[in-house]
């Protein structure tokens, strides 16, 4: 059964007329002269919102560590904390939260006095669906989406994320938004601060 | 002889002059139809080539005909290019018969701006018109695809509908003035000081929507109808052969029917009219050229009301279309019709 909806029929003088026709007429006038809303894209550019997900980073180990979480596995894994690089501590729960786990190549680095580094950390991002849960799953707020999504390149290769990368997009991260308010709903001001700011190259 | 050779020259130089009105300014009106979309939808439209777009057409028209020209397999390719043919070369052709200012002398020598006053042009115009729609059945019929057919079949039976109904409205102005030459039309609207758009709205209307009828505008563009049939007849053409169908079917044929439509209802080169009354001419200071500069400006202006429809109105329904067609605007045009034979007599005096 087709539900009819209640529509009042027109009467005969807004049929002649055109009444209907009138009214969206003037609706479309007084949009055509107001000002445009366009962002004109490559050559400006809006600032995403802090919980984006795009490109992903490791954060750097400057003193905000979330603690004590990362003074245990710190211990526990045997890591040697060297600030100004990468948070990681090598317990793969990312990979093991990851949908698609064979994207990420990690490796710890042997030091001589025993305990252990981040040795490699490749990120193979054609096959990342941005989903975040690798995010949620560091324990040490290592791994982070950032909000760099102008990701096209000329090579394949280009996708993928070796350590460095990573530790570039963090750094850049930290500087710029580490300390901004984390709101989901960006109001205007802050969508038009414009992105010039970013300045990190992967490349 | 010289004479003779004088003649031809001038006709050569007409055909020039209309052959650029009629093709470059329907490439043009593409980026003025773009910028109407844009403003309505609060967006700038094309901004990047040229200033504010301006070179957007041409860049437009380098991309097209540089792209690879497709053809279906299957398809039958002597129509599949004889439709293109069809369609563009009437709707240029309607140019021939719309007079665009009132006799100059250039040289001790009158010239009418006109290509060729011949005492049947609105039958002409009309006739062509008609030739449209084998174009368009033919486009959908050669390329061998479900969509182009469709949209082939359904433009096919907008247009037989409507093509009643414009015909009996235009009916009007003409027994109003005697004549079918375009050019005498406007002359007798001069001569009894009357736009006949004062006495004739019905027919206005019902020429109006002929006219978006005809050339599948909004909000009649069913044969297009992006979300049901891709773009209906043209799908399966590429590179500028796509090019050239919008250009033609939008563009150059709106532009050839709202040149008719300001010289059968406004008075073609006419300044401003007060009924019976007489003219006024806010632009007499431009002296000569202000007859040419009325008939572009009205054109333009009915040209951006089409403008404005489109991207203001939803789209009918075919079933609602040919019911509007026969059920409405063809009484709609025979009552006018018979008003006006009424009337007649008073307006000829
Ligand atoms: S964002 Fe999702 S898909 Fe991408 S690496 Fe993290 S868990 Fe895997
Ligand atoms: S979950 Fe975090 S700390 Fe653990 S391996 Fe992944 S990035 Fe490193």
């Amino acid at each position: 059964m087709v539900k009819r909806v209640f529509q009042r029929p027109l009467n005969i003088i807004e049929r002649i007329l055109f009444i209907d026709f009138i009214k969206g007429l003037t609706v479309t006038l007084k949009q055509a002269f107001r000002r445009t809303i366009t962002t004109h894209y490559p050559y400006e550019k809006l600032t995403p919102p802090k919980r984006f997900r795009g490109f992903l980073g490791h954060k750097v180990i400057d003193g905000r560590e979330p603690q004590p979480a990362f003074n245990e596995w710190v211990e526990r894994m045997k890591i040697e904390v060297r600030p100004g690089h990468s948070r990681c501590v090598v317990c793969l729960l990312c990979k093991r939260a990851c949908p698609v786990p064979q994207l990420f190549e990690i490796e710890p680095e042997k030091l001589p006095n025993g305990k252990r580094v981040i040795g490699v950390f490749n990120m193979n991002l054609m096959l990342c669906t941005f989903c975040g849960l690798c995010v949620d799953a560091c324990p040490v707020d290592c791994l982070f989406n950032s909000d760099i999504h102008e990701t096209a390149s000329y090579s394949r290769k280009d996708a993928i994320l070796d350590l460095k990368a990573l530790e570039e997009i963090g750094r850049d991260w930290q500087r710029r938004r580490e300390k901004e308010e984390d709101k989901i709903w960006s109001d205007d001001e802050h969508r038009q601060r414009l992105w010039y700011e970013n300045d990190v190259s992967i490349r | 002889m010289m004479e003779i050779a004088i003649n031809i020259l001038i006709i050569l130089i007409k055909i020039l002059v209309i052959l650029i009105i009629a093709l470059g300014i329907g490439a043009y009106l593409t980026l003025v139809e773009r910028k109407v979309a844009a403003h309505i939808q609060r967006r700038p439209g094309p901004m990047v080539v040229g200033w504010h777009g301006l070179l957007q057409p041409i860049a437009d028209g380098v991309k097209l005909i540089t792209k690879e020209d497709l053809f279906p397999r299957y398809g039958n390719r002597f129509l599949y290019n004889l439709a293109l043919i069809m369609a563009l070369v009437p709707a240029v052709l309607v140019f021939a018969v719309v007079p665009f200012g009132p006799t100059i002398e250039i040289g001790g020598r009158e010239i009418k701006p006109i290509l060729t006053d011949v005492n049947v042009g609105i039958l002409l115009v009309f006739g062509l018109g008609s030739l449209a729609v084998y174009a368009i059945a033919l486009a959908g019929w050669a390329s061998n695809s479900k969509y182009a057919l469709i949209g082939s079949m359904r433009k096919a039976g907008i247009i037989i509908s409507y093509e009643v109904a414009i015909t009996f409205a235009v009916m009007g102005p003409l027994m109003l003035a005697g004549t079918l030459s375009t050019f005498e039309i406007v002359q007798a609207q001069i001569d009894q000081k009357l736009w006949y758009f004062w006495i004739q709205p019905v027919a206005f209307v019902v020429y109006m929507f002929s006219l978006l009828a005809e050339t599948g505008r909004v909000p009649f563009d069913i044969q297009e109808a992006e979300a049901e049939l891709v773009t209906g007849f043209t799908v399966e053409y590429g590179g500028i052969k796509f090019g050239l169908f919008p250009l033609v079917e939008w563009y150059v044929e709106v532009l050839t029917l709202s040149a008719i439509a300001v010289v059968l209802f406004f008075g073609g080169w006419s300044p401003i009219n007060i009924p019976f009354l007489g003219f006024v001419d806010p632009l007499f200071f431009l002296g000569p050229f202000a007859p040419f500069v009325w008939f572009v400006l009205k054109v333009a202006l009915l040209l951006l009301f089409v403008l404005w429809l489109h991207w203001t109105l939803p789209r009918y329904r075919i079933d609602q279309i040919t019911a509007i067609a026969w059920k409405v605007m063809l009484p709609l045009a025979l009552l006018n019709l018979v008003i006006t034979a009424v009337i007649a007599p008073l307006i000829w005096r």
